[in-house]
């Protein structure tokens, strides 16, 4: 029984879960954009997980079209288009709902943002078609299995590296630049932020534009390591909805310790499932029981505000 | 609140003829029996979603596993009956039973808090209820599909397509009943202001927990029915884009009006059924007719038509909730 292997084997755990922060960096990045949109609009976008399809893709067909393009170029044009794709998504349809000019705006977002996610898995599944694609490695290099016991995948490191130094980033913006508190002074009182001078509807945009750039990049570090369709994004959304409310929505720290802590219990609970193929099989219902319980026990997640 | 005149009864009345009458009237012009098809999943898709009109227009309650409700009550009434040899109506009565045992559940959870909980959390189990049936496939023959008997003995579309127009008219009448009735009023009350319903003494967390559960049981019903009719169900049946296609026919319709969200469903399925040449295309403009309905038609395009046919004023009631700003 594999069960006991967790049981009695600690390098056994350990690569486990070291698989499982690595992934879990990708999770943090992917719920670091949404609870960033979060926290500024106090919207929840539902076309999270198609703009990490649609990043995914535009560092496919870079590498695909273009030989010999650099991979990290790749994933900041994939960011960039994502940033536009999302700012412009802003200005026409949720603008709009600050200004008082649609019914119900709580209502209005969750379906307005729904509806976009459903337009672009169509419009991928028209243009680009239903088969899977995986682009090629960024980096061709092999790793030993760790501890002799637990393969590690060098695409994945890869991609968590690329995804901690964007981390770096978006904490050094948020916290060390002009823009990045006015960022966070609106999310926390739009009011006090407007009577200093900060526009709260540009700050909007920039957040919504910056969460989808960070689920766009997500996606194009990942490329290399999944197959790629259109449809990938809903799991996709799901986990970052997972990673925020446990997390806390709106909180970056909880963003960070949710994608983290979500990865590590993914990895444990397919590895030590007695049926190793219902382990990988039911990964993702680890995450939904999370989820319940959280619910139940602590609705505002780690580092909420009170609901 | 929806008082119908005179003339507003004689359309539905008309409708109704029509609908009863148009298998008859089919069959002696030997219309292809694909064209019954597409009218009996027209009428389950009205049903899904004028129950999930329900929730959302009425109860102000945003579920994204409407379809994977539908797909319990499914799946309940395909295992029973391939496991414990359950007949077609046990079967289906088991079926809603559990989808509403869900609801309950699903709904303690999340209807507590925000609304946006219920939208996140239903989206992740209506992912998770895929992913486990197609690992359990040894179980539930996953993506190869699960057969079922057959509603009906008979190899004629005609007998299904009264059943399914028949649970449509009764679920519409059900529904349309229970918004007009004292519940009706009171998660009304909660969806215009929570505060103050729940200050005038309205338990609000249980009024919501109850729409839920029954929009629930009528996706199942819905669900179990149709999955008996086409004999064979798969985990796809809800992907989240199918659930995107109920949504979209009921905001397309009118979300505020049941009858609108099921006449938005029956017009666009058929609509999609002529458009099929066009391919993935028509699911583009689809979205994109949805985001615009959203903008600038919040009432959907199907309802202010109705209402000019059934001669209703739009009472002042509806235009003094409007000011009040929903809660975020």
């Amino acid at each position: 029984m594999i069960f006991d292997v967790c049981v009695e084997s600690f390098p056994y755990v350990a690569g486990l879960i070291i698989n499982g922060l690595v992934i879990g960096v990708i999770y943090a990045l992917m719920g670091l954009g949404l609870t960033l949109i979060f926290s500024v609009l106090g919207v929840v976008s539902f076309a999270h997980g198609e703009h990490y399809m649609i990043g995914g893709f535009v560092a496919y067909f870079l590498l695909k079209w273009i030989d010999g393009f650099p991979p990290l170029l790749a994933v900041v044009f994939a960011g960039v288009a994502t940033f536009v794709i999302g700012a412009v998504f802003d200005r026409l349809f949720l603008r709009p709902m600050h200004s008082g000019r649609v019914e119900r705006p709580a209502e209005y977002a969750i379906l307005v943002t729904f509806g976009f996610s459903f337009f672009l898995q169509y419009l991928t599944l028209a243009v680009i078609g239903p088969f899977p694609m995986k682009a090629q490695r960024f980096l061709d290099w092999r790793i030993k299995p760790l501890f002799g016991t637990v393969a590690m995948y060098s695409t994945r490191v890869v991609a968590a590296l690329i995804a901690i130094v964007l981390i770096s980033i978006v904490l050094w913006f948020m916290y060390r630049t002009w823009t990045g508190r006015g960022l966070r002074a609106v999310s926390q009182d739009k009011d006090a932020a407007a009577v200093t001078g900060i526009n709260s509807l540009n700050m909007s945009t920039l957040a919504f534009g910056l969460g989808t750039m960070l689920a766009g990049m997500s996606g194009a570090t990942l490329v290399q390591v999944f197959s790629w369709v259109f449809d990938v994004g809903v799991p996709a959304s799901a986990k970052s909805f997972v990673v925020i409310v446990l997390g806390g929505m709106g909180s970056i720290p909880g963003a960070m310790l949710g994608g983290l802590m979500i990865g590590t219990l993914e990895s444990l609970g397919a590895g030590c499932f007695p049926d190793p193929n219902r382990g990988m099989a039911y990964k993702d219902a680890f995450g939904l029981l999370v989820f319940a319980l959280v619910l139940l026990f602590r609705p505002q997640g780690f580092f909420g505000r009170k609901l | 609140m929806r008082s119908l005149g005179a003339p507003s009864i004689m359309t539905i009345v008309l409708l109704l003829v029509v609908a009863f009458a148009a298998p008859p009237v089919m069959s002696f012009y030997s219309v292809p029996p694909y064209w019954f098809h597409v009218a009996i999943v027209a009428y389950f898709y009205a049903i899904l979603a004028s129950s999930w009109s329900l929730l959302a227009g009425y109860a102000g309650q945003f579920s994204f596993g409407h379809m994977a409700l539908m797909a319990v009550g499914a799946y309940t009434t395909g295992l029973l009956g391939r496991y414990m040899s359950f007949g077609v109506v046990e079967g289906i009565v088991s079926g809603t039973l559990l989808a509403g045992l869900f609801g309950v559940v699903i709904g303690y959870l999340c209807l507590r808090l925000r609304r946006t909980y219920l939208a996140l959390f239903t989206i992740a189990f209506s992912e998770i209820l895929r992913l486990t049936l197609m690992a359990e496939h040894e179980f539930t023959e996953g993506p190869d599909g699960l057969p079922l008997t057959p509603l009906f003995a008979t190899t004629s579309k005609v007998p299904a397509y009264y059943a399914m127009l028949g649970l449509l008219v009764v679920s519409l009448v059900f529904m349309y009943w229970l918004v007009n009735s004292r519940f009706g009023l009171f998660f009304r009350a909660i969806r215009e202001d929570e505060e103050a319903a729940a200050a005038m003494g309205v338990h609000v967390v249980r009024y919501r927990v109850m729409v839920f559960t029954i929009s629930s049981m009528i996706a199942g019903l819905a669900g179990a029915v149709e999955a008996h009719y086409v004999e064979i169900i798969t985990p796809n049946i809800f992907l989240v884009l199918q659930m995107s296609i109920v949504i979209a026919m009921a905001v397309i319709g009118g979300l505020e009006s049941l009858i609108a969200a099921a006449f938005g469903a029956i017009i666009i399925h058929f609509a999609l059924e002529l458009l099929r040449p066009v391919g993935n295309w028509r699911m583009v403009v689809f979205g994109l007719l949805l985001m615009l309905t959203l903008r600038f038609f919040q009432n959907g395009l199907l309802h202010p038509l109705l209402q000019r046919m059934f001669r209703q004023r739009v009472l002042a009631e509806t235009v003094a909730k409007r000011q009040v700003p929903s809660e975020g």
